[in-house]
């Protein structure tokens, strides 16, 4: 018998169609979109106009490098290695070409990443989270490499690297109201799912322990959720505003029509189905031999819920928590519309002002902190259901 | 000594108990026997409430168990269970530790009676107080289970099925290690099965539940000899009931004086084992030895078949 040669150099289908991608975008897509002011229509640059041709020549080569790495290479440490490479490569060419493009003391010109620039470093963010799931990470090696990108890009902006970078721009014009509007977002976000917890998690309990509810506390929280968002906002401005008008204590609370506190009753209205119906789910989950031993040994109705139900039913419930909180810092952005605040305020400004920059402003720090909530809390299910089921 | 006065338990129309009344001496084995539906179950969960009666009452040591509140009754009884029920997020240490925490018991003396009670069930501590359920085999979580039943030395242990989900060869273990412990601790056992072999193994009483009431409430021997009704020689069977009659009595306890020939057989073993291998051997009496290898006595094959047969 003849064993069969393991084959040399096995493609990667992900890789070979990211790899693809990446090389197509540095050869054909513009590399950065350069306007002469904020509003002015932009002209799109590639990599080898805006880069002296070495420099240029450099980025490209390890663009393909990349790529060739990600179609046939099999280790993922060493796909994750170049992703990352990558992904530093073409962020300092954008820094470069920024400063290249922008004249000394020019307050006006703007540079942003093009669609190419765009389609790399997505394409390697891809790559870099392929490989990372590969090698699948326990719950604290994920939330180490979360703080640690986190402390990268900390950096990278501290030390003003992108600071000739448009969204930088708009960064640098909106800096005093940008922490608060971000403590805003957060609060909104986490405020509202707090006092879903407070409400959903008695009603989930509730919602086990009689059936009859179940069914119809699930319906109305599902139509609820079926409210679009905008929707929702508008029909509590009415009473709440009447409320304001009528109660001065409920003004001086801050309540009105518009503003946070419609806000933080739609967000909590919009999470009050995940946290119950995974309460619900939980609890049902349990198995029936274990509350039946523990009725039998002499623990008490509420001893059996807090020593057994709850604990054997908190890795769904902390699922569903995971889902309201990034479900609610999507949705706070809309808030902004009835002056809720939030990084929303600056997607309505930038598509009022048609300006882009500013609609990023607010969108990506959106998405990184949805993002990073997101694998924390994942971490955080994995670890309690590490404790055996 | 437990007592069921009248116990009737109803839901809506349907009467799931109706009128059980017995008595159940003290340090004795009961075993409940019934087809599914027969009320068995429910029979031994009124005895701690975890089912409340419609009607009759509980009597434990001549108090009457409505008398207490619910939880505390419960923590005096030892409740064992099918699939044992173990808490998966708790050690095994802590599982058994349950119903002694509930007690307050202090943390030297709850460590001491779980290290006692993992060696009497030969879960050497060191290795199994630390393990979670799901690490350790179907018998050993069973093990655990009635280990847990016992932790603050109950008087009473009510068991639903106990060794229902084991498979045959740790099903005789478990049942050998029970009768074991209950003559150590003296405990009054309550135990719900289906398995006739299982009832006739270990209860001193059986009583036979059908549609919710009882039909007899007997030592075995009676149930096989003088069946008080049709459906009791239906559920313990006709064909081979003189073998299980033989099987009721040990060599030991039917030996009759004398030194016989034939082959020697220990005292222990049941006559059904002792005709078995006179069969095999084709002689016609043994020798009965103790354990400490002195005879004990005879038995003659016309001796055994004698017992074999009603009345």
């Amino acid at each position: 018998m003849t064993p069969t040669p393991p084959p040399l150099h096995r493609i990667d289908r992900l890789g070979a169609l990211l790899g693809t991608a990446s090389i197509a975008a540095v050869a054909w897509l513009p590399f950065v979109t350069f306007k002469a002011n904020r509003i002015a229509s932009g002209t799109a640059r590639s990599l080898f106009e805006v880069l002296p041709f070495g420099t240029a020549l450099a980025v490209a080569g390890i663009v393909v490098v990349v790529a060739a790495a990600a179609i046939g290479v099999a280790s993922p440490r060493s796909r994750l290695a170049a992703a990352i490479v990558g992904i530093a490569v073409v962020a300092l060419a954008l820094a470069a070409a920024a400063a290249d493009l922008t004249p000394p003391g020019n307050r006006l010109v703007r540079v942003s990443p093009g669609v190419g620039c765009w389609v790399l470093l997505l394409v390697q963010a891809l790559l870099a989270t392929d490989a990372l799931a590969r090698l699948r990470p326990g719950p604290g090696l994920r939330v180490l490499c979360l703080a640690l990108t986190g402390a990268v890009l900390y950096a990278a902006f501290a030390l003003g690297l992108f600071d000739q970078l448009s969204i930088m721009r708009e960064y640098a014009v909106n800096a005093g109201t940008f922490a608060r509007e971000a403590r805003q977002h957060v609060l909104l976000a986490t405020g509202s799912l707090g006092a879903a917890v407070l409400v959903g998690l008695p009603l989930g309990v509730l919602c086990h322990k009689v059936p009859r509810l179940r069914a119809a506390t699930l319906q109305v929280l599902n139509l609820i959720q079926t409210i679009p968002s905008i929707a929702l906002f508008g029909i509590l401005m009415v009473p709440l505003g009447a409320l304001a008008t009528a109660a001065p204590w409920a003004r001086e609370l801050g309540v009105s029509g518009i503003g946070a506190a419609p806000a933080v009753i739609a967000l909590f209205l919009y999470a009050l189905l995940p946290v119950v119906a995974n309460a619900t789910v939980g609890l049902g989950r349990v198995s029936p031999a274990a509350v039946d031993a523990a009725r039998g040994m002499g623990l008490t109705g509420r001893q059996v819920l807090t020593q057994i139900e709850l604990p054997l039913a908190l890795p769904v419930i902390v699922t569903g928590i995971r889902i309201v909180l990034v479900q609610n810092i999507g949705l706070v952005t809309v808030a902004a519309l009835i002056g809720g605040g939030g990084f929303g305020t600056f997607v309505f400004q930038g598509v009022g002002q048609t300006a882009i920059d500013l609609v990023l402003l607010g969108a990506i720090p959106t998405v990184v902190l949805a993002f990073s909530s997101a694998v924390v809390l994942d971490a955080l299910v994995d670890v309690m259901s590490r404790a055996p089921q | 000594m437990i007592q069921l006065e009248s116990l009737t338990k109803q839901y809506g129309p349907t009467t799931v108990v109706d009128g059980v009344t017995l008595a159940i001496a003290s340090g004795s084995i009961t075993v409940i026997v019934g087809t599914s539906g027969s009320g068995k179950s429910t029979l031994l969960r009124m005895i701690n409430r975890l089912i409340e009666p419609s009607g009759g009452r509980v009597l434990i040591d001549g108090h009457d168990t409505s008398a207490t509140p619910v939880h505390l009754l419960r923590r005096k009884i030892g409740y064992a269970i099918q699939g044992h029920g173990l808490f998966p997020h708790r050690t095994v240490g802590e599982n058994i530790a349950t119903v002694p925490r509930l007690l307050g018991w202090s943390a030297a003396r709850i460590q001491a009676r779980v290290d006692e009670l993992l060696r009497i069930f030969q879960l050497e501590p060191a290795e199994f107080a630390a393990k979670f359920p799901h690490q350790l085999s179907g018998g050993q979580q069973q093990r655990v289970g009635v280990a847990r039943a016992l932790a603050a030395e109950p008087a009473v242990l009510l068991m639903d099925e106990p060794f229902g989900a084991l498979d045959p060869i740790i099903r005789g273990k478990a049942q050998q290690d029970l009768l074991d412990i209950q003559r150590r601790f003296g405990t009054t056992v309550v135990l719900v099965t289906h398995d006739m072999d299982e009832a006739f193994h270990l209860g001193d009483h059986v009583a036979v539940m059908s549609q919710g009431r009882l039909l007899q409430y007997d030592p075995p021997a009676l149930l096989l000899t003088r069946p008080a009704d049709p459906f009791v020689s239906r559920l313990t069977g006709t064909a081979d009931r003189s073998l299980k009659l033989l099987s009721l009595t040990t060599a030991g306890e039917a030996a009759e004086p004398g030194v016989g020939e034939g082959p020697s057989v220990p005292a222990a073993a049941s006559l059904r084992e002792v005709l078995s291998d006179l069969v095999w051997s084709g002689a016609t009496a043994a020798t009965v030895m103790r354990s400490d290898g002195t005879p004990a006595g005879r038995l003659t094959l016309a001796g055994i078949l004698a017992r074999g047969r009603a009345g």
